[in-house]
Order: C-alpha cells, then sequence, then structure tokens
C-alpha cells in the first residue's frame, strides 16, 4: 500500500502534537504580540486622526477669534481716531474763543486808554485855552480885570465852549 | 518534514514579529509588511465575518497558525529539497535503507498530502468546533445545538444521527480535500513526466523519451507546477476558511 494513504496513527498523533505545540509557541511568541500591536496601531491611528481632527477645529477657532479680535480692534481704532477728531474741533474752538476774547479786552483796554488821554488832552487843552483866552483879553483890553471878573470870565467862556462842542 | 515546516513557520514569524513589536512606532517594512497583511487578511476577513466581533481574538491564532502552517507544507512540498537529498544518496551517499538520510526522505514529500497529517489537523479542528461551540453556550448547551430546537421528537430520531454524522463529514471532508488536491497535482506531473521513459521503453530509443520529455512532459509538468503553485494558496485558504465557518457556525447556531 502506498505510504500517503496508509494508515498510520503515529504520523496522525505527531501530526496533532506537532501542530499543537506550534500553535501554543506561535500564539505566545508571534501572533499574540502582532495582533496586540496591530490593536495597538489602530488605536493609536484612530488617535492621531482624532487629534488632527480637533486641531483642525481649534485652528478654526482661533482664526474665527483673531478675526473677530482684528475687527475688534479695527472698530476701536475709528473709535479712538473720531474722538481724537472731535477733540481737536473741540480744542481748536477754545482756543479760538479765547483768542477773540484776549482781543476784545485789548480792544477794550485801548479804547479806555484812548478815552483817558484824549480827557487829559482836552483838559491840557482846556487849561491853555484859558491862559491864552486870558492873555488875549488882557492884551485886548488893556486892562486888569479883577480876579473875580476874571474868573468868572474864564468860566462863561469855558461854558461857551462846552457847550458849543455839544 | 513536519517539524521542519514548523520550525520554518516559528522561526519565520516569531524572529519578524518580535523585531517588529519591539519598535516605538509601529511602522511596518519589508517582509513584516507582507507578513502583516497576510495576519490582518486572515483576521479580517476569514475570522471576524464567521466568527464574530466577540471571539475574533480567540481564535485568530488558531486559523492563523492552520494557515501559515499548511501554506508552508504545501509551498515546500513543491520545492524538491528530498527529490535531490534521493537523488544524492542514490548516485553519491550510498547509504543503507535504513539509514538516516534514507529515513528522513520516506516522510520527505509534501507533509500536507498525506492523509494522516491532514487527518491530525482536521481533528484538531473537530475539537476547536467542540470547545467553540462549549466556551460560547456552555458544553451541554453545546450539544443541544447540534439539532434545531422545538421539532417534532420523531424527526429527532433521524436529525440527531444526521447531525452526528455531520459532526464528523466536516473534518474528514477537509482531511480529503487537502490530501487529495496535494496529492493530485504531483501525481499529475509524474504521469506527465513519466512519459519520458514511457516512450523511451516504446520505442526503445533514449532519444524518443527525450525528444518527449523535451517537447511535451517538461512544458506540461511547468505548467502544472505554476498550476500547484495557485492551489497550494487556495487550499490552504479553504483550509483555513472552512475551520472559521465551522468555528463560527458552532458559535452562531443558525435554526
Amino acid at each position: 500500500m502506498n505510504p500517503l494513504v496508509q494508515p498510520d496513527p503515529g504520523l496522525f498523533i505527531w501530526t496533532i502534537l506537532t501542530f499543537l505545540v506550534l500553535l501554543a509557541l506561535l500564539a505566545k511568541f508571534a501572533w499574540g504580540p502582532l495582533l496586540k500591536a496591530l490593536d495597538r496601531r489602530q488605536e493609536a491611528i484612530r488617535k492621531s486622526l482624532d487629534e488632527a481632527d480637533r486641531a483642525k477645529q481649534e485652528f478654526a477657532r482661533l482664526q474665527d477669534e483673531s478675526a473677530k479680535i482684528i475687527e475688534q480692534a479695527r472698530i476701536e481704532a475709528g473709535s479712538i481716531l473720531s474722538r481724537t477728531r472731535a477733540d481737536a474741533e473741540r480744542l481748536r474752538e477754545d482756543l479760538k474763543a479765547k483768542a477773540k476774547e484776549e482781543a476784545d479786552a485789548m480792544m477794550r483796554n485801548a479804547e479806555q486808554q484812548i478815552q483817558l488821554q484824549t480827557q487829559q488832552a482836552m483838559q491840557q487843552i482846556r487849561h491853555q485855552v484859558a491862559d491864552m483866552a486870558v492873555m488875549i483879553a488882557s492884551k485886548l483890553l488893556e486892562r486888569n480885570l479883577a480876579k473875580e471878573d476874571n474868573d468868572r470870565l474864564i468860566s462863561d467862556t469855558l461854558k461857551q465852549i462846552e457847550l458849543s462842542r455839544h | 518534514m513536519l517539524w521542519l515546516v514548523g520550525g520554518f513557520v516559528f522561526l519565520i514569524a516569531t524572529l519578524s514579529i518580535r523585531r517588529y513589536v519591539k519598535q516605538d512606532r509601529l511602522v511596518p517594512s519589508g517582509f513584516t509588511n507582507a507578513l502583516e497583511a497576510v495576519v490582518e487578511f486572515v483576521r479580517d476577513s476569514i475570522v471576524r465575518p464567521n466568527v464574530g466581533n466577540q471571539w475574533v481574538n480567540t481564535w485568530t491564532p488558531l486559523i492563523l497558525t492552520f494557515f501559515c502552517f499548511i501554506l508552508t507544507a504545501n509551498a515546500i512540498g513543491l520545492i524538491p529539497i528530498f527529490e535531490v537529498v534521493a537523488l544524492l544518496d542514490r548516485f553519491v551517499l550510498h547509504t543503507g535503507a535504513n539509514s538516516f538520510v534514507n529515513r528522513l526522505i520516506h516522510g520527505g514529500t509534501t507533509a500536507t498530502a498525506n492523509f494522516n497529517v491532514t487527518a491530525g489537523l482536521a481533528t484538531v479542528t473537530f475539537f476547536a468546533i467542540i470547545v467553540a461551540g462549549s466556551k460560547a453556550h456552555g458544553v451541554v448547551k453545546h450539544w443541544k445545538n447540534i439539532v434545531p430546537h422545538g421539532l417534532h421528537p420523531l424527526i429527532y430520531v433521524m436529525l440527531i444521527p444526521i447531525e452526528i454524522i455531520g459532526m464528523f463529514v466536516r473534518p474528514f471532508a477537509l482531511t480529503m480535500r487537502l490530501a487529495a488536491n496535494m496529492t493530485g497535482g504531483h501525481i499529475a506531473i509524474l504521469s506527465i513526466l513519466s512519459f519520458v521513459f514511457l516512450f523511451s521503453e516504446m520505442f526503445a530509443r533514449a532519444i524518443a523519451g527525450i525528444g518527449v520529455g523535451l517537447v511535451v512532459a517538461v512544458p506540461l509538468a511547468v505548467g502544472i507546477s505554476a498550476l500547484e503553485i495557485i492551489v497550494v494558496l487556495v487550499q490552504a485558504y479553504v483550509f483555513t476558511l472552512l475551520s472559521a465557518v465551522f468555528i463560527g457556525m458552532a458559535i452562531h447556531v443558525h435554526h
């Protein structure tokens, strides 16, 4: 009988034994670690994909935030600018008003001064005119009037001058 | 021969996997890539669909060992190592019939072409089916699961023997399929190569045999050898797939 088809309990049992030993060894040293490693790697890949997703979301969020911040900054800058412009306008108005006030004060001062001087000048003129009138009158009359007459005459004359001015 | 196969598989698998697992970052390379592809294929395409997610890690090592062992045994059978040793013995060494070399050659065909070997492997499947069923459902329930529940008692009289026969037929079919397929290819090659000697005999001239050998026998034998490579893969796949299916049937009882 051909050895291939001859029943051979020895070979049969040895096959089973060999296979079982190989199974035990491989399960312990090869398949176990490898399957665990595969699972671990699967987990690692899933985790890194998750992380990438999270990072993408984080990035989008940050981008949003930065856009918001920029927008806010722009608004703030605009408000600062307008406020500054208003301040400058107000300052200018203030300065203008102050200058005007000063100018007015100066004008008033000058007017007072002018009035004062005019009065002084009038006073002087009045005295000189009186003296000259006395001189002219005494020369014309060639006579000395009494002091009382003199003063009355002067004041009459002055009154007349005063009246003639109005 | 079996030990050779076992040792070979063990060394290759263990060494490459240990090196692989020791790395910090699990980046496979070279041979590990191929091995990992095989492992993932067996786990995700053979074991998982049949056995289910709950038991996949329990039964993957067994199925993987089946696959690698049978594939390596089949494949080594294609390489004429022992034929070369036999030739050396015949013409160079001249050892006796009971010497170590001769006894080595005696077992030195394709291991899986021997019915005793495949019967051994199928026996492992046979017990694996029982263990799988017992682990999933408990020992008593597993034996009850062999037949469908809730039928007429008379039907059980017929059904129980049929199912018990079926229990033995499955591993028997595994035995026969693998061994016959492995034997078949070798016998075909052997027959075709014997044309050389047949024709030499018929025409009483060596040149006739050599001519036929060069023109017909060797090309045909090469073709069949190529076919054998496919058969080697397919039979390893079929054996493991059917083992997984049977184990899965014991776990997921469809009635």
